[in-house]
């Protein structure tokens, strides 16, 4: 058994710089994805109708979106319907149109495809013009800026420290920018309610590396590996059960506003990624920092 | 186990939680707003009142409303309908359905945005025209008092304004249609007074060259006496006509006659807002060819109480001064945004909000006790976690806020971390490998907690300003989720963790 620690323990130390370099690697892939992205489409994001303008409709009722698409399509060119299902019967219970189209011409197209008059009863809709979102947008980004800078200082008057307040800060960037990243390669058309979602993340997300870097710089027992393990074991058991607490708004509980759902996607890939550089990135760096100090 | 001052202070939150969100069981449908020119209205039906039975029908929900209304007795063109509320009976007739909004008795205090509750909401900005505060203040209270106009009660208007220092109005109705909501908000609110068809004055400086406000010798609540149905109070106030207004006046009225009394002409000033009636005042007999620059508006508000009749007239005489002194808008409006949700959808997307709710909470108490194996600190943990949701919602209900589906997942997003916290003080002090005493232990999980704490209020504040604040309900709850845990559940849950070690 104390044999085996040690053996551990050796592994770590001979290792952990190198596990810094799978974080950075994926960390470049990520910012090198988002360059050709942005130079591809003009913008970090798809974006749908509240952060693009245009509208979107939700037609209640079992309806045949394929075709329904299709015949969209002969006269909106940038259409997308989706449809969303109730998982206990397996029904389709609503029908998603987003289209960055005027709501008037969208509507009576959809009415005229389908026969009947859509009413407050049996649709809804969401129109956004487009001098606010872009407007929205813009400033959203800025929150995005704000809330970085603001999460930044909080853990820089936590820890009064350069090195481990910045492997903190750069941890979090990380999450965002891997985060960003997976939301582009699944073609998410991000909203308003998402971008909301990443301010969250920075804040949520910071919560390992408190832990880690408080048990390894401001706790005197153990060697500094155990003391890793030790944040390990509660900070990846926290992440988990975060994990699976937004599982269920994709596997089990289909029929949820898709504000909500994206704001639960993107919590859940934030925290994969936080699983990556808090264990990775952080640890490895706030182990070289305690190393190079002397702590013990 | 020994309550300690944490828990009872725990305790003492969750019921006055409770008493905020204080669910109803009542049966019945409440009224949610009343055409005031309908029979219904004179025979003294209100807002707020809830409707236990219609033509003899038992009635416990908007479909039995829908299926009763359909039962009337005709008389002749008009149908007869027989109401009986928790606040006395009204029998009355009217063409076609009664000119009333219902709806379900809300089962709680807990008050849902419209995305879950199904309505329309509007952000409006004037073309090309920067408003100031005040202007922008007055175009909030003219559209509020054309809203009224058209009978519509419901409605939420408010001014915001977004992290540039851009201002919009924000429209949020339920129950109305968007082709609705646009014409409303595209006109521009003109008010016209008239006798017989002729225009005498409209609204703005051209025609009225002061109103009296805010000055209680010319303006105010004259009166209030008992009515049929409840409390009226009378107001008046006085306005100054231009020289052009007062010869029209003048003019218009040199022909007219006397009415039976003498003291009166026999026809009236009538008052316009777009084209909608909304008083008609009797001119003196003196007044008769007068080039008169002094006018005396008078106006009348209505209540069931006479402190509701006072506050009626107030805000009716109030909505009346401005739009006389604004006149028709200076500007175009522009929607820049509209949505409408239907009741339906958001009844169904509530129903999976909960659901989920239930399903999270059950998923985190398996994944703790599959980790830790202790019953008492599982059920410490879901008992930390509920009491949470309860006295996050109480807060939500008490300052009356209304919960959206963003604001909703602040709420179990503020609960995560609260169970990353408990975790942390759970490994904190059970640590067995762990040599250093109780206090510095305790001491390092409050700095993480802190930490975490801070951080997370930092991260969301940019929200409550960003995009004219549509995602304050988000930062909000998370907010007051995480404060809540931090000052009320976080200590109670130490306690019980600290007796469970023991």
């Amino acid at each position: 058994m104390e044999n085996q620690e040690t053996k551990g323990k050796d592994w770590y130390n001979k290792w952990y710089k190198i596990m810094l370099l799978i974080p950075l690697i994926i960390f470049i892939i990520s910012l090198v994805y988002l360059g050709i992205f942005y130079k591809a489409h003009g913008d970090l994001f798809f974006k749908d109708s509240s952060l693009a303008g245009g509208s979107t409709f939700t037609i209640n009722g079992d309806i045949d979106y394929l075709s329904l698409e299709d015949s969209l399509k002969e006269k909106f060119e940038d259409v997308n319907v989706r449809e969303i299902k109730d998982l206990g019967t397996g029904e389709s219970i609503a029908v998603i149109v987003d289209s960055s189209a005027q709501p008037e011409d969208l509507e009576q197209e959809i009415e005229s495809i389908l026969g009947y008059e859509l009413t407050d009863e049996n649709s809804s809709i969401e129109f956004t013009g487009p001098s606010l979102s872009k407007n929205f947008y813009k400033q959203f980004l800025i929150a995005i800026i704000f809330s970085f800078i603001l999460m930044s200082l909080t853990i820089f008057f936590l820890f009064k420290t350069f090195i481990p307040s910045i492997a903190v800060i750069f941890a979090a960037f990380a999450d965002i920018i891997m985060t960003i990243a997976l939301v582009d390669v699944l073609g998410v058309k991000l909203s308003a309610a998402g971008i909301a979602a990443f301010l969250m993340l920075i804040g949520y997300s910071v919560d390992t590396d408190i832990l880690l870097t408080t048990r390894v710089l401001k706790k005197s027992e153990g060697s500094v590996n155990q003391r890793i393990y030790g944040s390990f074991k509660t900070g990846i058991f926290m992440t988990i059960t975060g994990l699976l607490a937004v599982l269920p708004a994709f596997f089990i509980i289909t029929t949820l506003p898709d504000s909500f759902r994206q704001i639960f996607l993107i919590l859940s890939i934030g925290l994969l990624a936080d699983i990556l550089n808090t264990w990775f990135t952080n640890a490895s760096i706030i182990k070289w920092y305690a190393d190079s100090k002397g702590i013990k | 186990m020994k309550i300690t001052f944490r828990l009872w202070v725990l305790i003492i939150c969750i019921l006055l939680a409770l008493l905020m969100i204080s669910p109803s069981f009542t049966n019945g449908i409440i009224v949610k707003s009343i055409e005031k020119n309908s029979t219904a209205f004179q025979e003294g039906l209100r807002n707020g009142m809830i409707i236990k039975e219609l033509n003899s029908k038992e009635i416990n929900s908007y479909e039995d409303y829908t299926k009763s209304i359909l039962d009337g007795v005709k008389v002749g063109d008009l149908t007869k309908y027989e109401i009986k509320t928790d606040q006395g009976d009204f029998i009355f007739l009217e063409q076609g359905a009664p000119k009333i909004t219902v709806d379900n008795i809300p089962k709680t205090k807990i008050k849902t945005g419209l995305d879950l509750s199904g309505g329309a909401r509007a952000i409006v900005r004037p073309i090309d025209v920067e408003l100031t505060q005040t202007q922008l203040n007055d175009l909030v209270s003219v559209t509020d008092q054309r809203f009224n106009a058209f009978g519509i009660s419901d409605v939420n208007i408010r001014s915001v304004s977004d992290l540039e220092g851009n201002k919009f109005m924000l429209v949020e109705v339920a129950g109305i249609t968007p082709a609705d909501l646009r014409e409303l908000v595209s006109k521009q609110g003109k008010f016209e007074a008239k006798i017989g068809n002729k225009t005498i004055f409209i609204g703005g400086d051209r025609d009225i060259s002061d109103v009296c406000r805010n000055d209680a010798t010319c303006a105010g609540v004259t009166g209030c006496f008992p009515t049929q149905e409840g409390n009226g109070c009378n107001f008046q106030f006085v306005i100054y006509l231009s020289e052009e207004a007062a010869d029209r006046h003048a003019e218009v009225t040199k022909d007219i006659s006397l009415d039976e009394t003498g003291q009166y002409l026999s026809e009236k000033l009538t008052l316009y807002i777009d084209d909608t009636e909304v008083d008609s005042l009797l001119i003196s007999s003196s007044l008769r060819g007068q080039k008169t620059t002094q006018v005396s508006i008078q106006g009348s508000g209505s209540g069931s109480t006479s402190e509701d009749a006072l506050k009626d007239a107030k805000e009716s005489m109030n909505r009346l001064q401005t739009i006389l002194i604004t006149g028709s808008l200076p500007y175009k409006l522009e929607i820049l945004k509209l949505d409408t949700i239907s009741p339906s959808l958001g009844k169904e997307f509530s129903r999976s909000i909960i659901l989920l709710g239930l399903t999270v909470f059950l998923i985190v108490s398996i994944s703790i006790f599959v980790r830790y194996r202790k019953i008492k600190l599982t059920l410490a943990v879901i008992l930390t976690m509920f009491s949470e949701a309860i006295i996050t919602l109480g807060i939500a209900a008490f300052i009356r806020w209304n919960l959206d589906a963003p604001a909703i997942a602040g709420i179990i997003a503020g609960i995560g971390t609260g169970v990353n916290d408990q975790i942390v003080i759970i490994d904190e002090s059970l640590s067995k490998s762990d040599n250093s005493n109780i206090k510095s232990r305790v001491k390092r999980a409050l700095f993480i907690i802190l930490g975490a704490f801070f951080t997370i209020v930092a991260a969301m504040l940019p929200l409550f300003w960003a995009g004219a604040g549509l995602f304050r309900g988000f930062a909000l709850t998370t907010i007051l989720g995480v404060t809540v845990g931090i000052l009320i559940t976080r200590p109670a849950f130490a306690d019980i963790i600290r007796q469970v070690g023991e």
